[in-house]
């Protein structure tokens, strides 16, 4: 999907010529940062709504179909956790005969990975965490 | 000149520069602004957008979307249902709908939206996903409960903190869980749907069924075992490591005496 950069619209604290990196941009960094980890066949950054922000996945993946599906599976996670006062959404993995999906879930939207079978589920996920917590930090209003 | 003549065409001149946006440029840039990620700005124009010209559907789906970004399901329900007012084949209108359906647990409730929106625009891959998705879904029996062998939780080797220990079938029925009725009737909703959903992403995605999952939290971290037939749940420290959580799982799950 076409994502183009767009303006820098603010200068980060302490450096005022620096500009800051839009938020298209650290969508794009934060996917690729995990799809370069060992094991990673992809994945796709999904808003809540179903719309695909950036992807990075192999040409057979059905991503429409994909990203409609872990906009519905972030989207019970997130709503799991609320009714089980089980503190907010943050990781999932799911592991199956054939590999592991992996979901991180932000205010901004869901971060899903598709990973083999023999993959460091511990370092996909703890990676995954970084990668909320940045997209947590692109967010600037509050989220309900 | 007079002074007020020259105003007047002073004020002529600066209107003529400033030209008021049209509803659809402002809903054009409202949507470059959302695949962006500029929902803020995106709202602003689409607030706009609709003030000029309030019966344009499209300013109201993308209004939709918003509410749906910033989780405000009803307003986005309700200009869901603003765009079906105005094109009641719309199908991304339809989709929205089935979606929120879907997440307030109607399942019944949702397949009519899939299907008329699939009716009306056969080349839609996520509504097809979703419609294969829920095809095989029966409504939970709330309430209802059936044995898996017999349960004595009393023979459990139940790791430290653990909680919310929680079996049921696939199609919702619960078997067992801990806690009070409403939240044995909340867990045994959750781990069905998630198994569901996340069975339907393994299996999109060529992975095969659901094995295993791990659910983190900001609070505690929630570990899964199924075979297709049964889901078991049980809720540990947030702490505890992949491999670990899963080692105590697997524990239960021969204890329970559960065939895979």
């Amino acid at each position: 999907m076409a994502d183009p950069q767009i303006p820098a619209d603010s200068k980060p604290p302490g450096d005022p010529t620096a500009p800051r990196p839009s938020r298209a941009q650290a969508f794009r960094e934060t996917l690729s940062e995990l799809t370069r980890l060992d094991g990673v066949r992809g994945g796709l950054i999904v808003t809540p709504d179903g719309l695909v922000i950036t992807s990075e996945l192999p040409p057979r993946f059905p991503v429409e179909a994909l990203a409609a599906l872990a906009a519905t599976l972030g989207r019970e996670l997130e709503l799991g956790a609320s009714r089980l006062e089980r503190g907010a959404f943050r990781t999932a993995l799911f592991s199956a005969d054939d590999g592991t999906v992996f979901v991180g879930g932000s205010p901004v939207g869901y971060v899903t990975v598709v990973a083999d079978r023999n993959v460091n589920n511990e370092g996909v996920r703890t990676a995954l965490g970084r990668a909320v917590d940045r997209l947590r930090g692109t967010w600037r209003v509050s989220p309900v | 000149m007079g002074l007020a003549t020259f105003l007047e065409r002073t004020w002529s001149g600066i209107a003529g520069l400033v030209k008021p946006r049209s509803a659809s440029s402002l809903f054009r840039l409202a949507d470059q602004y959302r695949h962006e990620g500029r929902y803020e700005d995106a709202a602003e124009l689409i607030t706009e957008g609709l003030r000029v010209s309030p019966n344009i559907a499209v300013g109201h789906l993308l209004d939709a979307y918003l509410h749906v970004v910033f989780r405000e399901m009803p307003a986005a329900k309700a200009s869901f249902r603003r765009v079906l007012a105005l094109d009641p084949y719309h199908p991304r209108a339809l989709f929205g709908l089935a979606r929120i359906a879907l997440e307030e647990g109607d399942i019944e409730g949702c397949r009519p939206f899939l299907d008329r929106a699939i009716q009306y625009f056969p080349d839609f891959p996520e509504a097809k996903a979703l419609q294969e998705m829920v095809v095989t879904w029966t409504a939970p029996v709330v309430g209802a409960s059936a044995a898996v062998g017999a349960i004595s939780t009393e023979r459990l080797r139940l790791p430290p903190g653990a909680h919310d220990l929680v079996l049921t079938h696939a199609d919702g029925t619960l078997v067992f869980a801990q806690g009070s009725e409403e939240r044995q009737k909340h867990l045994g909703l959750h781990m069905t749907q998630v198994y569901r959903i996340a069975s339907a992403t393994l299996a999109r995605a060529g992975l095969g069924a659901m094995r295993r999952g791990v659910i983190e939290g900001s609070g505690e971290t929630t570990f899964l075992r199924s075979d297709g037939g049964v889901i078991l749940g049980v809720a540990l420290a947030r702490e505890v490591e992949v491999g670990a959580g899963l080692v105590q799982v697997g524990r239960l799950w021969t204890d329970l005496n559960i065939k895979a």
